[in-house]
């Protein structure tokens, strides 16, 4: 027996069948989480607005349009929902140094690496919250310039110059030397 | 004329038309492409980005669920239907009753009725106060239609409070 299709399992989950969805937040939630962790760059947040999600996801399931992906549109709903929160709260971003930092135990090669994966979500982290989400809708959904303009509803203009100022923000943070 | 930076980033998102014409500025020029070389290295830092695992498992909460509520599922979308049809019903079955009562009422002035409702209010009363148990023999003609009133209220109720119930119940935050 062949595994069902995100198709299958959305006509279920609209009857009502808590396994049916709970099976494609199985499939999704690694994405998702790895959305609003980009975004929010906090664990805890990036878990809470997974979970919103794919509430959100449930509660919208009966306008979903059956011919679209169910991965990319649920990713673009937790862009969009981590855009909504970190207006919601306007905080300046905070500081990289406690996070997830806990790298006592790896071989120096993955520390390396892990510390560079840590500067780069750093520098994401202390860009503005609008333009933290053009770059994961275009770097990491890829999205174009368009569907971007179309999913935060502002102009083609916006997203260009938010992605392109983003573009120089990282690489003076990622490329200044030490 | 070298490029902009708006056209060596719309050139990398492939929202240039005329790429031909930047591939051969760039193939001339070591500054752009210096400057677009740059500009590929944070795509590719971005894209290294690798994912980090969940530390809870967020379909746990919906697999507990075990029966969503769904969005206005078939069932209880009837259940709504039910309880309109059975109204209706309820009405139809009531009409006889109804139009027997119809008769008895002319088209009396205001006051008239106003003196009538008075009225029999007050032969309410006067039967209330002069009841008396062992006259129950007069009131077997209005039991059953009370009686049946009352299921079909009762069952009436019933099915509205359990169609609003499950409307309202288990429904996830
Ligand atoms: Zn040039």
């Amino acid at each position: 027996m062949t595994a069902p299709t995100d198709r299958d399992l959305i006509v279920r989950a609209r009857r009502g069948d808590g396994d049916a969805f709970s099976e494609l937040v199985t499939r999704y939630q690694i994405n998702v989480f790895n959305v609003c962790y980009r975004i929010l760059h906090e664990r805890g947040e990036a878990e809470d607005l997974a979970q919103d999600t794919f509430m959100r996801a449930y509660n919208r399931l009966e306008q979903f349009d059956l011919e679209r992906e169910f991965g990319p549109w649920v990713r673009r709903v937790a862009a969009n929902l981590c855009l909504n929160h970190l207006e919601s709260q306007k905080v300046s971003a905070p500081l990289d140094e406690d996070r997830d930092a806990d790298e006592s135990q790896r071989p120096e090669k993955q520390v390396e690496a892990r510390e560079r994966s840590e500067q780069i979500r750093g520098a994401l982290a202390s860009l503005p919250a609008h333009y933290r989400v053009v770059v994961e809708l275009r770097h990491y959904q890829e999205l174009s310039y368009d569907e971007i303009a179309a999913e935060l509803k502002i102009p083609l203009s916006d997203v260009k110059s938010h992605l392109f100022r983003a573009r120089k923000l990282l690489a003076e943070k990622l490329h200044a030397p030490d | 004329m070298h490029l902009t930076d708006e056209q060596l980033n719309e050139y990398l998102d492939n929202e240039i038309p005329d790429r031909a014409d930047i591939e051969s500025h760039l193939a001339s020029c070591a500054d752009c492409a210096a400057r677009l070389t740059v500009l590929q290295s944070l795509f590719a830092e971005l894209d290294s980005l690798p994912d980090i695992a969940l530390s809870t498992n967020l379909a746990v909460r919906f697999a507990s669920t075990g029966q969503l509520v769904p969005q206005l599922p078939r069932w209880l979308t009837l259940t709504a239907t039910l309880q309109a049809a059975l109204a209706l019903i309820a009405l139809v079955a009531a009409a006889p009753f109804v139009m027997n009562l119809l008769p008895a009422i002319e088209t009396p002035s205001f006051t008239e009725i106003f003196f009538r409702i008075q009225s029999q209010w007050l032969n309410l009363f006067t039967t209330i106060t002069n009841y008396q148990l062992p006259n129950l023999p007069t009131l077997p003609p209005l039991q059953i239609p009370t009686l049946t009133l009352s299921l079909a209220l009762a069952g009436a109720s019933l099915l509205w409070l359990v169609g609003n119930g499950l409307l309202l119940r288990k429904q996830i935050r």
